[in-house]
Protein backbone atom coordinates (compact mmCIF):
# COMPACT_ATOMS: atom_id res chain seq x y z
CA UNK A 1 0.00 0.00 0.00
CA UNK A 2 2.53 2.31 0.87
CA UNK A 3 6.28 2.23 -0.76
CA UNK A 4 9.02 4.23 -0.55
CA UNK A 5 12.24 4.27 -2.99
CA UNK A 6 15.45 5.61 -2.41
CA UNK A 7 13.82 8.28 -0.61
CA UNK A 8 15.96 11.38 0.45
CA UNK A 9 14.74 14.45 2.04
CA UNK A 10 16.97 17.65 2.36
CA UNK A 11 15.40 20.78 3.56
CA UNK A 12 15.96 23.71 2.25
CA UNK A 13 18.49 24.90 5.36
CA UNK A 14 20.31 21.96 4.26
CA UNK A 15 19.11 19.60 7.57
CA UNK A 16 19.12 15.56 5.59
CA UNK A 17 15.86 14.97 7.20
CA UNK A 18 16.32 11.71 5.35
CA UNK A 19 18.38 9.67 3.23
CA UNK A 20 17.98 6.93 0.98
CA UNK A 21 14.71 5.55 2.79
CA UNK A 22 13.60 2.03 0.83
CA UNK A 23 10.04 0.92 2.75
CA UNK A 24 6.96 -1.22 1.84
CA UNK A 25 3.83 -1.06 3.45
CA UNK A 26 1.37 -3.49 3.37
CA UNK A 27 -2.43 -3.11 3.32
CA UNK A 28 -3.60 -3.46 7.19
CA UNK A 29 -0.64 -3.09 9.11
CA UNK A 30 -0.02 -1.15 12.18
CA UNK A 31 3.60 0.40 11.82
CA UNK A 32 5.55 2.07 14.73
CA UNK A 33 8.48 4.85 13.85
CA UNK A 34 10.85 4.53 16.53
CA UNK A 35 14.25 6.56 17.10
CA UNK A 36 15.92 9.41 18.87
CA UNK A 37 15.14 12.61 18.47
CA UNK A 38 15.98 14.39 14.83
CA UNK A 39 16.08 11.00 13.54
CA UNK A 40 13.49 12.13 10.49
CA UNK A 41 10.02 10.26 11.60
CA UNK A 42 7.90 13.39 11.70
CA UNK A 43 9.51 13.83 8.22
CA UNK A 44 8.56 10.57 7.11
CA UNK A 45 5.01 11.34 8.24
CA UNK A 46 4.71 14.54 6.39
CA UNK A 47 5.55 12.66 2.96
CA UNK A 48 3.10 9.93 3.52
CA UNK A 49 0.27 12.88 3.51
CA UNK A 50 1.93 14.92 1.09
CA UNK A 51 2.87 17.91 3.38
CA UNK A 52 5.97 17.63 2.33
CA UNK A 53 7.72 15.98 -1.18
CA UNK A 54 11.05 14.31 -1.36
CA UNK A 55 14.44 15.93 -2.85
CA UNK A 56 15.10 12.71 -4.46
CA UNK A 57 13.03 9.42 -4.66
CA UNK A 58 9.84 7.82 -4.88
CA UNK A 59 6.59 7.97 -2.25
CA UNK A 60 3.87 5.72 -3.66
CA UNK A 61 0.44 5.08 -1.87
CA UNK A 62 -2.06 3.16 -3.16
CA UNK A 63 0.13 2.69 -6.55
CA UNK A 64 -0.43 6.95 -6.93
CA UNK A 65 2.62 8.12 -7.16
CA UNK A 66 3.07 11.76 -4.34
CA UNK A 67 5.50 12.99 -6.18
CA UNK A 68 4.64 13.64 -9.44
CA UNK A 69 0.98 14.17 -8.21
CA UNK A 70 -0.07 17.27 -9.12
CA UNK A 71 -0.94 19.94 -6.23
CA UNK A 72 -4.84 20.42 -6.95
CA UNK A 73 -4.78 16.67 -6.65
CA UNK A 74 -3.47 16.21 -3.40
CA UNK A 75 -7.32 17.10 -1.74
CA UNK A 76 -8.39 14.19 -3.12
CA UNK A 77 -5.51 12.22 -1.82
CA UNK A 78 -6.07 13.43 1.78
CA UNK A 79 -9.56 12.17 2.09
CA UNK A 80 -8.21 8.83 1.65
CA UNK A 81 -5.68 9.56 4.50
CA UNK A 82 -6.11 10.34 8.54
CA UNK A 83 -4.20 12.82 9.67
CA UNK A 84 -3.29 12.77 13.87
CA UNK A 85 -0.83 15.12 16.18
CA UNK A 86 0.46 15.42 19.36
CA UNK A 87 -1.18 18.84 19.95
CA UNK A 88 -4.15 17.82 18.59
CA UNK A 89 -5.15 20.74 16.37
CA UNK A 90 -8.51 21.26 17.72
CA UNK A 91 -10.74 24.43 16.32
CA UNK A 92 -11.20 26.16 20.10
CA UNK A 93 -13.98 27.77 18.96
CA UNK A 94 -16.43 24.98 17.68
CA UNK A 95 -18.02 22.07 19.49
CA UNK A 96 -16.82 18.42 19.54
CA UNK A 97 -19.58 17.61 17.17
CA UNK A 98 -18.58 20.56 14.83
CA UNK A 99 -14.52 19.84 15.34
CA UNK A 100 -15.81 16.29 14.33
CA UNK A 101 -18.21 17.28 11.42
CA UNK A 102 -15.64 19.94 9.75
CA UNK A 103 -14.13 17.28 8.04
CA UNK A 104 -16.90 16.33 5.99
CA UNK A 105 -18.69 19.74 6.16
CA UNK A 106 -15.57 20.87 4.12
CA UNK A 107 -15.37 18.41 1.76
CA UNK A 108 -18.93 18.72 0.96
CA UNK A 109 -21.01 16.27 2.09
CA UNK A 110 -24.34 16.84 2.79
CA UNK A 111 -25.68 18.06 6.36
CA UNK A 112 -27.55 15.20 7.15
CA UNK A 113 -25.10 12.97 6.23
CA UNK A 114 -22.51 15.38 7.81
CA UNK A 115 -24.62 14.47 11.16
CA UNK A 116 -25.34 10.86 11.18
CA UNK A 117 -21.67 9.95 10.44
CA UNK A 118 -20.73 12.50 13.11
CA UNK A 119 -22.69 10.77 15.75
CA UNK A 120 -21.52 7.72 14.50
CA UNK A 121 -17.96 8.33 14.80
CA UNK A 122 -18.14 10.17 18.23
CA UNK A 123 -19.77 7.19 19.58
CA UNK A 124 -17.04 5.07 18.07
CA UNK A 125 -13.93 6.99 19.81
CA UNK A 126 -16.85 7.53 23.22
CA UNK A 127 -17.50 10.70 23.42
CA UNK A 128 -21.35 10.96 22.27
CA UNK A 129 -21.89 12.13 25.76
CA UNK A 130 -19.49 15.01 25.37
CA UNK A 131 -21.01 16.04 21.86
CA UNK A 132 -21.84 20.17 22.48
CA UNK A 133 -18.48 20.50 24.81
CA UNK A 134 -15.66 22.71 23.23
CA UNK A 135 -12.48 21.65 23.38
CA UNK A 136 -11.01 23.37 26.35
CA UNK A 137 -13.67 21.93 28.35
CA UNK A 138 -11.94 18.30 27.69
CA UNK A 139 -9.11 16.49 29.01
CA UNK A 140 -6.14 15.92 27.07
CA UNK A 141 -7.12 12.06 26.23
CA UNK A 142 -10.77 13.63 25.29
CA UNK A 143 -8.85 15.93 23.14
CA UNK A 144 -7.07 13.31 21.09
CA UNK A 145 -10.14 11.21 20.75
CA UNK A 146 -11.73 14.13 18.95
CA UNK A 147 -9.07 14.18 17.28
CA UNK A 148 -9.30 10.62 16.23
CA UNK A 149 -12.99 11.30 15.24
CA UNK A 150 -11.67 13.77 12.77
CA UNK A 151 -8.97 11.71 10.86
CA UNK A 152 -11.26 8.56 11.02
CA UNK A 153 -14.68 10.30 10.03
CA UNK A 154 -13.62 9.76 6.22
CA UNK A 155 -13.00 6.37 6.78
CA UNK A 156 -9.50 6.55 5.78
CA UNK A 157 -7.70 3.82 3.91
CA UNK A 158 -3.88 5.04 6.05
CA UNK A 159 -4.23 6.46 9.26
CA UNK A 160 -0.47 8.66 10.25
CA UNK A 161 -0.26 9.55 14.03
CA UNK A 162 2.80 11.83 14.67
CA UNK A 163 3.27 11.19 19.00
CA UNK A 164 -0.23 11.09 19.35
CA UNK A 165 0.55 10.05 23.12
CA UNK A 166 3.00 12.78 23.49
CA UNK A 167 0.86 14.90 25.48
CA UNK A 168 -0.88 11.94 27.78
CA UNK A 169 -0.64 10.56 30.74
CA UNK A 170 0.51 6.51 30.09
CA UNK A 171 -3.18 5.46 31.41
CA UNK A 172 -5.28 7.81 29.11
CA UNK A 173 -2.28 6.90 26.68
CA UNK A 174 -3.20 3.83 26.47
CA UNK A 175 -7.18 4.32 26.02
CA UNK A 176 -5.95 5.96 22.58
CA UNK A 177 -3.41 2.81 21.78
CA UNK A 178 -6.99 1.01 22.34
CA UNK A 179 -8.51 3.17 19.86
CA UNK A 180 -6.07 2.93 17.24
CA UNK A 181 -6.03 -0.74 17.50
CA UNK A 182 -9.62 -1.32 17.00
CA UNK A 183 -9.77 0.99 14.20
CA UNK A 184 -6.51 -0.99 12.71
CA UNK A 185 -8.68 -3.79 13.33
CA UNK A 186 -11.67 -2.98 10.90
CA UNK A 187 -8.61 -2.72 8.41
CA UNK A 188 -7.20 0.95 8.57
CA UNK A 189 -3.12 0.87 7.74
CA UNK A 190 -1.77 2.81 10.89
CA UNK A 191 1.95 4.16 10.47
CA UNK A 192 2.83 6.28 13.75
CA UNK A 193 5.74 8.00 15.43
CA UNK A 194 6.65 7.62 18.61
CA UNK A 195 8.79 7.91 21.95
CA UNK A 196 6.54 5.80 23.92
CA UNK A 197 8.58 2.75 25.02
CA UNK A 198 6.11 0.83 26.75
CA UNK A 199 3.45 1.03 24.35
CA UNK A 200 5.75 -0.15 21.69
CA UNK A 201 7.00 -3.16 23.72
CA UNK A 202 3.38 -4.32 24.58
CA UNK A 203 1.84 -3.97 21.56
CA UNK A 204 4.14 -6.37 19.21
CA UNK A 205 3.83 -4.71 15.87
CA UNK A 206 5.93 -3.90 13.59
CA UNK A 207 8.71 -1.79 14.21
CA UNK A 208 10.69 0.52 12.21
CA UNK A 209 13.84 2.21 13.52
CA UNK A 210 15.18 5.91 11.50
CA UNK A 211 18.57 7.03 12.70
CA UNK A 212 20.27 9.67 11.24
CA UNK A 213 17.69 9.82 8.20
CA UNK A 214 17.99 5.99 7.55
CA UNK A 215 15.88 2.90 8.12
CA UNK A 216 18.17 1.17 11.05
CA UNK A 217 16.01 -1.34 12.04
CA UNK A 218 12.95 -2.90 10.52
CA UNK A 219 11.56 -5.75 12.02
CA UNK A 220 7.63 -7.46 12.56
CA UNK A 221 6.50 -8.06 16.00
CA UNK A 222 9.57 -5.97 17.42
CA UNK A 223 10.38 -3.81 20.07
CA UNK A 224 10.87 -0.35 21.00
CA UNK A 225 14.46 -1.28 21.17
CA UNK A 226 16.42 1.78 22.87
CA UNK A 227 18.23 1.88 26.22
CA UNK A 228 16.00 4.28 28.65
CA UNK B 1 -15.83 13.71 -12.82
CA UNK B 2 -13.99 16.00 -10.56
CA UNK B 3 -15.36 18.75 -11.76
CA UNK B 4 -19.32 17.45 -11.18
CA UNK B 5 -17.81 16.70 -7.96
CA UNK B 6 -16.84 20.01 -7.14
CA UNK B 7 -20.35 21.45 -8.20
CA UNK B 8 -21.95 19.61 -5.83
CA UNK B 9 -19.70 19.96 -3.23
CA UNK B 10 -20.19 23.77 -4.29
CA UNK B 11 -24.02 23.00 -3.78
CA UNK B 12 -24.04 21.41 -0.14
CA UNK B 13 -21.63 24.25 0.73
CA UNK B 14 -23.46 27.54 0.02
CA UNK B 15 -24.57 27.97 3.79
CA UNK B 16 -20.93 27.44 5.05
CA UNK B 17 -19.28 30.33 2.44
CA UNK B 18 -22.49 32.42 3.22
CA UNK B 19 -21.76 32.47 7.23
CA UNK B 20 -17.71 32.53 6.92
CA UNK B 21 -18.28 35.45 4.42
CA UNK B 22 -20.65 37.26 7.67
CA UNK B 23 -18.51 36.14 9.39
CA UNK B 24 -15.19 37.77 8.55
CA UNK B 25 -17.07 40.77 7.35
CA UNK B 26 -18.15 41.26 11.39
CA UNK B 27 -13.98 40.27 12.36
CA UNK B 28 -12.82 43.35 11.15
CA UNK B 29 -15.25 45.67 10.55
CA UNK B 30 -13.55 49.13 10.04
CA UNK B 31 -11.36 47.42 7.20
CA UNK B 32 -14.24 46.35 5.87
CA UNK B 33 -15.64 50.29 5.71
CA UNK B 34 -12.67 51.44 4.31
CA UNK B 35 -12.36 48.90 1.59
CA UNK B 36 -16.53 49.82 0.88
CA UNK B 37 -15.34 53.84 0.98
CA UNK B 38 -12.69 53.98 -1.16
CA UNK B 39 -14.42 51.63 -3.43
CA UNK B 40 -17.29 53.81 -3.38
CA UNK B 41 -15.27 56.70 -3.85
CA UNK B 42 -13.59 55.85 -6.86
CA UNK B 43 -16.61 54.72 -8.39
CA UNK B 44 -18.40 57.53 -7.69
CA UNK B 45 -15.81 60.01 -9.57
CA UNK B 46 -15.78 57.27 -12.35
CA UNK B 47 -19.10 57.95 -12.59
CA UNK B 48 -19.56 61.54 -12.52
CA UNK B 49 -16.91 61.70 -15.08
CA UNK B 50 -18.55 59.38 -17.45
CA UNK B 51 -21.89 62.07 -17.43
CA UNK B 52 -19.58 64.51 -17.32
CA UNK B 53 -17.73 63.31 -20.64
CA UNK B 54 -21.23 62.21 -22.18
CA UNK B 55 -22.54 65.91 -21.72
CA UNK B 56 -19.60 67.47 -23.06
CA UNK B 57 -19.32 65.06 -26.15
CA UNK B 58 -23.32 66.28 -26.05
CA UNK B 59 -22.68 70.06 -26.34
CA UNK B 60 -19.90 69.50 -28.73
CA UNK B 61 -22.46 68.06 -31.53
CA UNK B 62 -24.82 69.95 -30.78
CA UNK B 63 -22.63 73.04 -31.83
CA UNK B 64 -20.37 71.52 -34.38
CA UNK B 65 -23.69 70.59 -36.08
CA UNK B 66 -24.51 74.23 -36.45
CA UNK B 67 -23.42 76.56 -39.12
CA UNK B 68 -23.63 79.88 -37.04
CA UNK B 69 -21.27 82.24 -36.22
CA UNK B 70 -21.28 84.62 -33.95
CA UNK B 71 -20.39 88.08 -34.74
CA UNK B 72 -20.73 90.34 -31.76
CA UNK B 73 -20.74 94.30 -32.81
CA UNK B 74 -18.20 97.03 -31.06
CA UNK B 75 -20.18 98.35 -28.52
CA UNK B 76 -19.69 101.70 -28.97
CA UNK B 77 -21.89 101.50 -32.72
CA UNK B 78 -25.66 103.21 -33.35
CA UNK B 79 -28.34 101.21 -34.66
CA UNK B 80 -27.69 103.05 -37.82
CA UNK B 81 -23.75 101.49 -38.37
CA UNK B 82 -24.91 98.23 -36.71
CA UNK B 83 -27.53 98.19 -40.06
CA UNK B 84 -24.97 99.28 -42.39
CA UNK B 85 -22.27 96.63 -41.08
CA UNK B 86 -25.32 94.03 -41.65
CA UNK B 87 -25.86 94.67 -44.96
CA UNK B 88 -22.39 94.73 -45.91
CA UNK B 89 -21.54 91.26 -44.44
CA UNK B 90 -24.94 89.65 -46.28
CA UNK B 91 -23.03 90.93 -49.18
CA UNK B 92 -19.83 88.40 -48.52
CA UNK B 93 -19.73 85.10 -50.41
CA UNK B 94 -20.45 81.84 -48.49
CA UNK B 95 -23.23 83.87 -46.60
CA UNK B 96 -26.41 82.45 -46.41
CA UNK B 97 -28.29 84.76 -43.94
CA UNK B 98 -27.35 87.46 -41.53
CA UNK B 99 -29.54 88.11 -38.48
CA UNK B 100 -29.46 90.65 -36.09
CA UNK B 101 -30.02 90.28 -31.95
CA UNK B 102 -30.26 93.37 -30.45
CA UNK B 103 -28.49 94.43 -27.12
CA UNK B 104 -32.10 94.71 -25.81
CA UNK B 105 -33.59 91.58 -27.34
CA UNK B 106 -30.42 89.55 -25.95
CA UNK B 107 -30.94 91.34 -22.27
CA UNK B 108 -34.88 90.29 -22.47
CA UNK B 109 -33.71 86.84 -23.65
CA UNK B 110 -31.03 86.59 -20.83
CA UNK B 111 -34.76 87.72 -18.42
CA UNK B 112 -36.19 84.73 -19.68
CA UNK B 113 -33.92 82.29 -19.46
CA UNK B 114 -32.90 83.19 -15.91
CA UNK B 115 -36.77 82.95 -15.44
CA UNK B 116 -37.42 84.17 -11.78
CA UNK B 117 -37.51 87.87 -11.48
CA UNK B 118 -39.89 89.93 -13.63
CA UNK B 119 -38.89 93.42 -12.41
CA UNK B 120 -35.87 95.41 -14.00
CA UNK B 121 -33.36 93.14 -15.45
CA UNK B 122 -30.67 95.77 -16.15
CA UNK B 123 -30.87 96.54 -12.78
CA UNK B 124 -30.43 93.05 -11.72
CA UNK B 125 -27.40 92.74 -14.05
CA UNK B 126 -25.94 96.36 -12.36
CA UNK B 127 -27.32 99.13 -14.21
CA UNK B 128 -26.08 99.12 -17.71
CA UNK B 129 -27.05 96.15 -20.21
CA UNK B 130 -23.59 94.18 -20.72
CA UNK B 131 -24.51 92.43 -24.09
CA UNK B 132 -23.52 93.45 -27.41
CA UNK B 133 -25.31 93.97 -30.28
CA UNK B 134 -24.84 90.06 -31.91
CA UNK B 135 -24.82 89.42 -35.41
CA UNK B 136 -25.47 86.06 -36.45
CA UNK B 137 -24.54 84.89 -39.48
CA UNK B 138 -25.53 81.60 -41.26
CA UNK B 139 -22.94 79.52 -43.71
CA UNK B 140 -23.71 78.30 -46.78
CA UNK B 141 -21.72 75.37 -46.47
CA UNK B 142 -20.10 73.74 -42.81
CA UNK B 143 -16.80 73.48 -44.62
CA UNK B 144 -17.17 77.72 -45.09
CA UNK B 145 -17.20 78.34 -41.54
CA UNK B 146 -13.86 78.75 -40.61
CA UNK B 147 -12.74 81.09 -43.53
CA UNK B 148 -15.65 83.27 -43.52
CA UNK B 149 -15.29 83.39 -39.45
CA UNK B 150 -11.57 84.53 -40.35
CA UNK B 151 -12.89 86.92 -42.64
CA UNK B 152 -15.10 88.32 -40.23
CA UNK B 153 -12.62 88.45 -37.22
CA UNK B 154 -10.98 91.57 -39.45
CA UNK B 155 -13.75 93.36 -40.04
CA UNK B 156 -12.90 96.54 -37.70
CA UNK B 157 -16.89 96.76 -36.70
CA UNK B 158 -16.66 93.53 -35.08
CA UNK B 159 -14.71 92.91 -31.45
CA UNK B 160 -15.43 89.10 -31.27
CA UNK B 161 -16.04 86.07 -33.62
CA UNK B 162 -17.27 83.16 -32.20
CA UNK B 163 -18.40 80.36 -33.87
CA UNK B 164 -18.82 76.52 -33.09
CA UNK B 165 -15.77 74.91 -34.18
CA UNK B 166 -14.20 76.97 -32.08
CA UNK B 167 -15.99 76.33 -28.77
CA UNK B 168 -15.79 72.81 -30.04
CA UNK B 169 -11.97 72.73 -29.90
CA UNK B 170 -11.77 74.44 -26.62
CA UNK B 171 -14.34 71.98 -25.25
CA UNK B 172 -12.22 68.91 -26.69
CA UNK B 173 -9.06 70.54 -25.43
CA UNK B 174 -10.58 70.54 -21.89
CA UNK B 175 -12.65 67.19 -21.94
CA UNK B 176 -9.23 65.73 -23.43
CA UNK B 177 -7.43 66.88 -19.89
CA UNK B 178 -10.29 65.91 -17.81
CA UNK B 179 -10.47 62.03 -19.39
CA UNK B 180 -7.25 62.28 -18.41
CA UNK B 181 -7.16 63.55 -14.73
CA UNK B 182 -10.46 61.58 -13.86
CA UNK B 183 -8.68 58.83 -15.53
CA UNK B 184 -5.82 59.44 -12.84
CA UNK B 185 -7.94 59.79 -10.30
CA UNK B 186 -9.88 57.01 -10.75
CA UNK B 187 -7.10 54.83 -11.17
CA UNK B 188 -5.84 56.27 -7.89
CA UNK B 189 -8.38 55.41 -5.83
CA UNK B 190 -9.34 51.89 -7.36
CA UNK B 191 -5.85 50.77 -6.71
CA UNK B 192 -6.05 51.85 -3.21
CA UNK B 193 -8.91 49.78 -3.02
CA UNK B 194 -7.99 46.98 -4.43
CA UNK B 195 -5.22 47.19 -2.29
CA UNK B 196 -7.61 48.00 1.09
CA UNK B 197 -9.31 44.49 0.30
CA UNK B 198 -6.38 42.60 -0.53
CA UNK B 199 -5.14 43.65 2.57
CA UNK B 200 -8.73 42.94 4.53
CA UNK B 201 -8.88 39.71 3.15
CA UNK B 202 -5.52 38.56 3.84
CA UNK B 203 -6.10 39.51 8.06
CA UNK B 204 -9.21 37.26 7.61
CA UNK B 205 -6.82 34.55 5.90
CA UNK B 206 -4.65 35.26 8.84
CA UNK B 207 -6.96 35.03 11.38
CA UNK B 208 -8.41 31.75 9.81
CA UNK B 209 -5.45 29.95 9.37
CA UNK B 210 -5.73 27.23 12.00
CA UNK B 211 -8.62 26.61 10.22
CA UNK B 212 -7.53 26.19 7.15
CA UNK B 213 -4.36 24.30 7.82
CA UNK B 214 -7.21 21.93 8.93
CA UNK B 215 -9.34 22.25 6.28
CA UNK B 216 -6.36 21.29 3.78
CA UNK B 217 -5.63 18.22 6.01
CA UNK B 218 -8.64 16.89 5.81
CA UNK B 219 -8.86 17.15 2.17
CA UNK B 220 -10.63 20.77 1.36
CA UNK B 221 -10.44 21.48 -2.50
CA UNK B 222 -8.72 25.10 -2.72
CA UNK B 223 -11.47 26.34 -4.37
CA UNK B 224 -13.75 25.78 -1.45
CA UNK B 225 -11.22 27.25 0.69
CA UNK B 226 -10.67 29.81 -1.31
CA UNK B 227 -14.22 30.86 -2.02
CA UNK B 228 -15.62 32.66 1.00
CA UNK B 229 -12.29 34.78 0.86
CA UNK B 230 -13.29 35.64 -3.18
CA UNK B 231 -16.86 36.39 -1.70
CA UNK B 232 -15.74 38.38 0.66
CA UNK B 233 -14.07 40.46 -1.39
CA UNK B 234 -16.71 40.42 -4.44
CA UNK B 235 -19.05 41.36 -1.35
CA UNK B 236 -16.89 44.49 -0.50
CA UNK B 237 -16.46 45.63 -3.95
CA UNK B 238 -20.61 45.13 -4.62
CA UNK B 239 -21.39 47.01 -1.70
CA UNK B 240 -19.10 49.88 -2.41
CA UNK B 241 -20.21 49.52 -5.91
CA UNK B 242 -23.95 50.15 -5.33
CA UNK B 243 -23.36 52.97 -2.50
CA UNK B 244 -21.40 54.66 -5.76
CA UNK B 245 -24.55 53.67 -8.39
CA UNK B 246 -26.92 55.19 -5.75
CA UNK B 247 -24.74 58.29 -5.00
CA UNK B 248 -24.45 59.06 -9.23
CA UNK B 249 -27.73 58.32 -10.03
CA UNK B 250 -29.73 60.47 -7.42
CA UNK B 251 -26.68 63.26 -7.39
CA UNK B 252 -27.10 63.34 -11.22
CA UNK B 253 -30.40 63.43 -11.07
CA UNK B 254 -30.58 66.31 -8.89
CA UNK B 255 -27.90 68.32 -11.04
CA UNK B 256 -30.02 67.65 -14.45
CA UNK B 257 -33.37 68.93 -12.31
CA UNK B 258 -31.28 72.48 -11.22
CA UNK B 259 -29.59 72.47 -14.78
CA UNK B 260 -32.53 72.60 -16.72
CA UNK B 261 -34.48 75.01 -14.37
CA UNK B 262 -31.77 77.43 -14.06
CA UNK B 263 -29.79 77.08 -16.64
CA UNK B 264 -32.21 76.01 -19.30
CA UNK B 265 -30.12 77.19 -22.55
CA UNK B 266 -27.56 74.28 -21.72
CA UNK B 267 -28.50 70.69 -23.01
CA UNK B 268 -28.37 68.39 -20.46
CA UNK B 269 -27.83 63.74 -21.24
CA UNK B 270 -30.82 62.36 -20.26
CA UNK B 271 -30.30 59.11 -21.63
CA UNK B 272 -31.98 56.13 -19.53
CA UNK B 273 -29.54 53.12 -21.15
CA UNK B 274 -26.34 55.22 -20.53
CA UNK B 275 -27.97 55.68 -16.85
CA UNK B 276 -28.86 51.87 -16.76
CA UNK B 277 -24.96 50.85 -18.64
CA UNK B 278 -23.28 53.40 -15.78
CA UNK B 279 -25.41 51.69 -12.74
CA UNK B 280 -24.46 48.48 -13.85
CA UNK B 281 -20.54 49.45 -14.50
CA UNK B 282 -20.31 50.69 -11.24
CA UNK B 283 -21.61 47.61 -9.72
CA UNK B 284 -19.79 45.75 -11.93
CA UNK B 285 -16.68 47.98 -11.29
CA UNK B 286 -16.66 47.29 -7.72
CA UNK B 287 -17.05 43.48 -8.12
CA UNK B 288 -13.95 43.88 -10.41
CA UNK B 289 -12.17 45.72 -8.00
CA UNK B 290 -13.26 43.16 -5.37
CA UNK B 291 -12.55 39.70 -7.21
CA UNK B 292 -9.07 41.27 -7.70
CA UNK B 293 -8.23 42.59 -4.25
CA UNK B 294 -8.68 38.96 -3.34
CA UNK B 295 -7.25 37.09 -6.07
CA UNK B 296 -3.65 39.66 -4.98
CA UNK B 297 -4.12 38.14 -1.53
CA UNK B 298 -4.93 34.46 -2.37
CA UNK B 299 -2.43 33.56 -5.05
CA UNK B 300 0.30 33.14 -2.87
CA UNK B 301 -0.97 30.79 -0.23
CA UNK B 302 -3.14 27.49 -0.69
CA UNK B 303 -0.99 25.71 -2.43
CA UNK B 304 -0.49 22.35 -1.45
N1 LIG C 1 10.71 22.33 8.19
C1 LIG C 1 12.00 22.03 8.41
N2 LIG C 1 12.97 22.81 7.90
C2 LIG C 1 14.24 22.53 8.10
N3 LIG C 1 14.68 21.48 8.76
C3 LIG C 1 13.78 20.65 9.30
C4 LIG C 1 12.40 20.88 9.14
N4 LIG C 1 11.72 19.90 9.77
C5 LIG C 1 12.65 19.09 10.28
N5 LIG C 1 13.88 19.53 10.02
C6 LIG C 1 15.14 18.89 10.36
O1 LIG C 1 15.11 17.58 9.84
C7 LIG C 1 15.62 16.64 10.76
C8 LIG C 1 14.57 15.57 11.06
O2 LIG C 1 13.50 16.19 11.75
P1 LIG C 1 12.19 15.41 12.18
O3 LIG C 1 11.24 16.41 12.68
O4 LIG C 1 11.76 14.57 11.03
O5 LIG C 1 12.71 14.49 13.34
P2 LIG C 1 11.88 13.54 14.32
O6 LIG C 1 12.45 12.18 14.15
O7 LIG C 1 10.45 13.71 14.12
O8 LIG C 1 12.29 14.13 15.73
P3 LIG C 1 11.41 14.13 17.10
O9 LIG C 1 11.46 12.77 17.63
O10 LIG C 1 12.14 15.11 17.96
O11 LIG C 1 10.06 14.59 16.70
C9 LIG C 1 16.05 17.44 11.98
O12 LIG C 1 17.43 17.68 11.86
C10 LIG C 1 15.29 18.73 11.86
O13 LIG C 1 16.02 19.78 12.41
MG1 LIG D 1 8.84 14.50 15.22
Amino acid sequence: MIQLTNVSKIYPNGARALVDVNLKIGKGNFVFLVGPSGAGKSTLIKLLYREETPTRGQVQINSKNLVRMKDREVPYLRRNIGVIFQDFKLLPNKTVFENVGFALEVIGVAKREVRNRTLATLELVGLKAKETAYPHELSGGEQQRVCVARAVINNPALLVADEPTGNLDPDTAWDIMELLYDINKRGTTIVMATHARAIVNKMQKRVIAIENGRVARDEEKGGYGYDA
Amino acid sequence: MKKKGDMATMLNSSGYIFRETINSMKRNPWLSLASVVTVMVSLVILGYSIFFLANAANMAKSFESELEIGAFVQIEYTPEEVQDLKSQIEQMPGVESVTLVTKEQALEDFGKTLGGSQGNIVSDVGGTNPFPDKLTVKATDPQNVKALASSLESNPGLYKVRYGQDFVDQLLKFTQWLRWIGFGVVAAFGVAAVVLISINVKMNVFSRRREIQIMKLVGASNSFIRWPFLIEGLALGLVGGTFAAVIVGLGYNWITVYVQSTLTFLPVVQNEVLFRQVSMGLLLGGMVMGALGSLFSLQKFLRA
